[in-house]
């Protein structure tokens, strides 16, 4: 912790002097933020450093001032109670559901410090390095989720999961921001840039495609061949798809990084003139130093990956006793939880007539677990030995093609209102209560290894 | 009942009442919308001359309402099929002659309910007018859906309003793009593909509400018990219905308060015929007019009743499907007023009017008349879910993804209308050669049963 005084003292005592002499460059420039950081920092507060300057000593002074920017600078600050008391429940081995419920808890405030501290790290990286960051930090908590429930075997978990929250971003975030945003903005027209949004779905249709393909080898090749042999060609089928959907996310990174900037960046300028919120331009410096958030992103990423672990071990009980359906779970409450930060942003840009902030946020999040995260997983689990492949069963798959047509039948024309929220809301309803009474015995992830093909 | 109506009438008649409601918008009047506006191209101005020569005043204004709402219409000769299929039924005519003679007589019904419901608008204002439209619009077909139920025919439930669905998108849409491109061979063709928008993306989650229950049935193959699907599948069919219910709700606050501009738009450029404009005063009175709808939804129950109880009889003399006249057949007498009405606002070019009608009305089943079915069967104590098989949601989604596209980019060629007309014909000749006999509607009535036909008689591909 030594180390990080410096960079940090510099941050805080030099707060209106580097405030100025950065100013010349463009914000976005300088640190890389996508619209899903902008998001997230709608739900920070300025910390309060009066009390903490009246302690004498100057370390222990930093330390505090630090430890006040990470954990009390959020709005969910009240929520990080939870993990302590997950950590307590499970050494003294309270019901298993209470830990799960703990945990989520818990994981919600870190999710969104994640976000924070990626964007603070990118003040010192550049914009390249940070906007690759924030590109592979943006969804940290469902990757390690996801990779935490491969390593328990638990295929179907990780499936629903990245499958719910691709879903919740695209139907939950989306549609409750435009809702929202068309309810206050009754009387206002709604517009925003449909190019950055069709960028996204060209991503999220080729995705598509690599789930489609496994499941229908599957109905093709029925009767045949063995099952053995059909669950081979999906295995390598989904490999080989993986492979692919990196390379369409690296070239989706390069396009969006360097070649095609400005169009992600159109929503920015015309955001400089309205000069949004004072508290958010101020808070364009970093805040803590370097290493400091470098150490603070090691430690929350494990604090994220325990508390993960304590979902992973205790959903089948918690399942049991809530009677709720594992895929239930999976699919609706996890994916809520971890995006519960951008959620909330996406909403409150909505409220402000900013929709390209809330579709950047949304979509953009989308197409990460879509391009990203799926891909790695299935590439991580062929690495440990576990055979997980693309196939999201029929049910799943449905809802994901339908949910990605329905996204761009409503943003085709560029303008919004509320009853195209409205729809996209209802939708995620629909959806939500057919995995709620959807009770099928072979949902259960135990027995699920190969998705339906072990059947 | 006429002793009352004299008043509103004869003020009606002698012009009085037209001068003084002229200045207020006639729109925000009545609250008629596009599919009032079509069907009212079928009406005729009555020829009241002979009735005033009768002395007896009473009398005359009796006759007067008498030929207003009678002999309206251009469809009025086809109002003898009634009293025919009712005389056919109690001398014991053959089954399928009563089927076509009340199909036959459905058809004027169908289009003076709307005339009815447009004339009471005029006394309720123009929000209260909106809701009874969008209620009434197709009360023919609500009536048809709760009597078949009633008779524990759920598939012809079924049938029928999907056939309604697809005759809307596709027939009624794809005559009207026809017609109105090659009358308008020459001319930009355009329409506000806003409200269109609307429309497709209520109709997408209708689409969706199907999509699910059929897929359980996939999804469930071998291990779990049929009677687990159909249960799970009920539940989220009756839990769906309730969310479309909410939808269409929705939708009417948005077309008849918050977003009424993007609904009236093509009405201000119009200033449509004058012998229409003519009309804009009520010919009848309000209590005549309530009198008269309840008269014809109770001549409409009737004749669905002789429809529903020999559709099977015609079906099997007339060797068509009872799928085939349910999807086919049922439809195109119960939309044919605003069919007619749709063409020839297309004829002149007002596209955004025939658009209107076509997929207001595709809505309002999708979104209300199929969800309340699903609702009345359910206090009824029928098992009615949402699932309508595979080949049946199949058409319907590929009907309004073809429909949606063709509306992207806010033109018409009678080229689009061609398409959707043709992929009407193909879908028509698919259920005319499809004879799987699970398609009886005796089979069909419990849910699940079905489906799993369906599963293990498609090739066996989804029955691992």
């Amino acid at each position: 912790m030594g180390t990080i005084v410096e960079p940090w003292a510099m941050a805080e005592n030099g707060y209106a002097n580097a405030n100025e002499t950065i100013k010349g460059s463009s914000r976005e420039l300088r640190h890389g933020r996508t619209a899903h950081n902008l998001s997230s920092s709608s739900l920070r507060k300025k910390s309060d450093l009066r009390l903490i300057q009246k302690i004498p000593c100057k370390t222990l002074k930093n330390i505090l001032s630090n430890l006040q920017e990470v954990i009390l600078g959020t709005k969910l600050t009240f929520l990080f109670l939870a993990i302590p008391l997950a950590i307590l429940a499970n050494s003294h081995h309270y019901g298993r559901s209470l830990i799960f419920g703990l945990s989520l808890i818990g994981l919600t405030p870190l999710a969104e410090r994640v976000s924070f501290l990626t964007e603070q790290l990118a003040f010192y990286t550049g914009p390249t390095v940070g906007g690759l960051l924030n590109a592979t930090c943006g969804n940290a908590t469902e990757l390690i989720i996801a990779i935490l429930a491969l390593a328990n075997n638990k295929v179907g978990v990780v499936k629903y999961s990245l499958l719910g929250s691709i879903l919740s971003n695209l139907l939950l975030v989306l549609g409750s921001s435009l809702f929202c945003g068309g309810i206050a903005n009754i009387r206002r027209e709604q517009r925003f840039d449909r190019k950055q949004a069709d960028v996204n779905f060209f991503l999220l249709l080729m995705g598509l495609l690599c789930h489609l393909l496994p499941l229908l080898i599957k109905y093709a090749m029925i009767g045949k061949s063995s099952t053995s042999q059909i669950n081979k060609m999906s295995l390598n089928l989904s490999r080989i798809s993986s492979i692919i959907m990196l390379i369409a996310y690296i070239a989706y990174l390069i396009f969006q990084l360097w070649t095609h900037r400005q169009l992600f960046e159109a929503q920015e300028k015309e955001d400089d003139d309205d000069a949004y919120d004072d508290e958010v331009t101020v808070e364009e410096t970093p805040v803590i130093g370097f290493w400091s958030g470098f150490a603070w992103l090691i430690g929350m990423t494990l604090v994220i990956a325990l508390l993960s672990e304590y979902a992973v071990d205790t959903i089948e009980e918690a399942s049991d006793l809530w009677g709720l359906s594992v895929s239930f779970i999976s699919i609706v409450l996890l994916p809520i939880v971890g995006n519960a930060a951008e959620h909330a942003g996406a909403i409150i840009f909505a409220f402000k007539n900013k929709l390209d902030i809330s579709l950047g946020v949304a979509l953009g999040s989308a197409t990460q677990i879509s391009l990203f995260v799926v891909p790695l997983t299935v590439i991580v689990a062929w690495i440990m030995g576990i055979k997980m492949d693309l196939n999201f069963n029929i049910l799943e798959t449905s809802s994901l093609a339908f949910a990605i047509i329905i996204i761009a039948f409503t943003l085709q024309d560029g303008t919004s209102h509320y009853m195209k929220g409205m729809v996209l809301l209802l939708c995620y309803v629909i959806i939500a209560a057919c995995f709620y009474v959807d009770q099928t015995p072979q949902k259960q992830p135990k027995n699920n290894l190969g998705g339906v093909l072990s059947a | 009942m006429a002793g009352i109506v004299p008043e509103q009438w004869s003020a009606a008649e002698n012009g009085n009442g037209n001068v003084t409601t002229k200045g207020s918008s006639r729109e925000l009047r009545h609250g008629r919308t596009a599919h009032n506006m079509s069907s009212s191209s079928l009406r005729k101005k009555s020829d009241i001359r002979i009735i005033q020569k009768v002395p007896y005043k009473g009398l005359k204004d009796f006759l007067a309402n008498l030929q207003e709402v009678i002999l309206g219409t251009k469809l009025a000769i086809l109002f003898p099929a009634i009293p025919a299929a009712i005389i056919g039924t109690y001398c014991g005519f053959s089954q399928p002659l009563i089927f076509g003679l009340s199909l036959l007589g459905l058809t004027p019904l169908a289009e003076r309910v709307s005339f009815l419901t447009e004339q009471l608008a005029f006394y309720t204002g123009p929000t209260l007018g909106g809701l009874l439209n969008a209620t009434c619009g197709n009360a023919t077909e609500l009536i048809i859906a709760i009597l078949a139920l009633t008779n524990n025919k759920v598939a012809v439930v079924k049938y029928s309003l999907l056939g309604s669905i697809l005759s809307n998108l596709l027939l009624v849409l794809g005559t009207s793009l026809f017609c109105g491109g090659i009358a308008n061979l020459r001319r930009e063709q355009r329409f506000d593909r806003k409200q269109a928008d609307v429309n497709f993306f209520l109709l997408l989650m209708g689409l969706l509400c199907h999509l699910l229950p059929m897929l359980f049935g996939y999804v469930a193959s071998g291990e779990t018990s049929a009677a687990l699907v159909s249960d799970m599948s009920l539940n989220l069919s009756r839990a769906s219905s309730i969310v479309m219910l909410i939808a269409y709700i929705a939708y009417l606050v948005f077309q008849l308060w918050t977003h009424r501009q993007l609904f009236d738009a093509q009405d201000e450029e119009d200033e449509y015929d004058d012998n229409v404009a003519d009309e804009e005063t009520p010919v009848i009175g309000f209590w005549s007019g309530f009198a008269w709808l309840v008269g014809m939804t109770l001549v409409i129950a009737l004749l669905s009743e002789y429809v529903v109880a020999t559709i099977e009889d015609a079906s099997e003399s007339w060797n068509l499907s009872v799928s085939f006249i349910s999807i086919i057949l049922l439809p195109i007498v119960g939309n044919a007023a605003e069919h007619a009405g749709a063409i020839i606002f297309a004829f002149k070019n007002k596209l955004d009017i025939s658009l209107g009608v076509a997929l207001g009305s595709a809505t309002q089943i999708g979104l209300f008349v199929v969800p309340l079915t699903v609702i009345v069967s359910w206090i009824l104590g029928i098992n009615m879910d949402l699932n309508f098989n595979l080949l049946e949601t199949g058409s319907l989604a590929l009907s309004i993804i073809i429909t949606a596209f063709t509306l992207q980019d806010g033109t018409s060629h009678y080229m689009k209308g061609l398409v959707l007309l043709l992929c009407y014909i193909i879908i028509a000749i698919c259920f005319f050669i499809d004879k799987l006999p699970q398609k009886q509607p005796n089979a069909i009535h419990l849910g699940h049963q079905p489906m799993n036909n369906v599963v293990t008689g498609s090739g066996g591909v989804f029955s691992s």
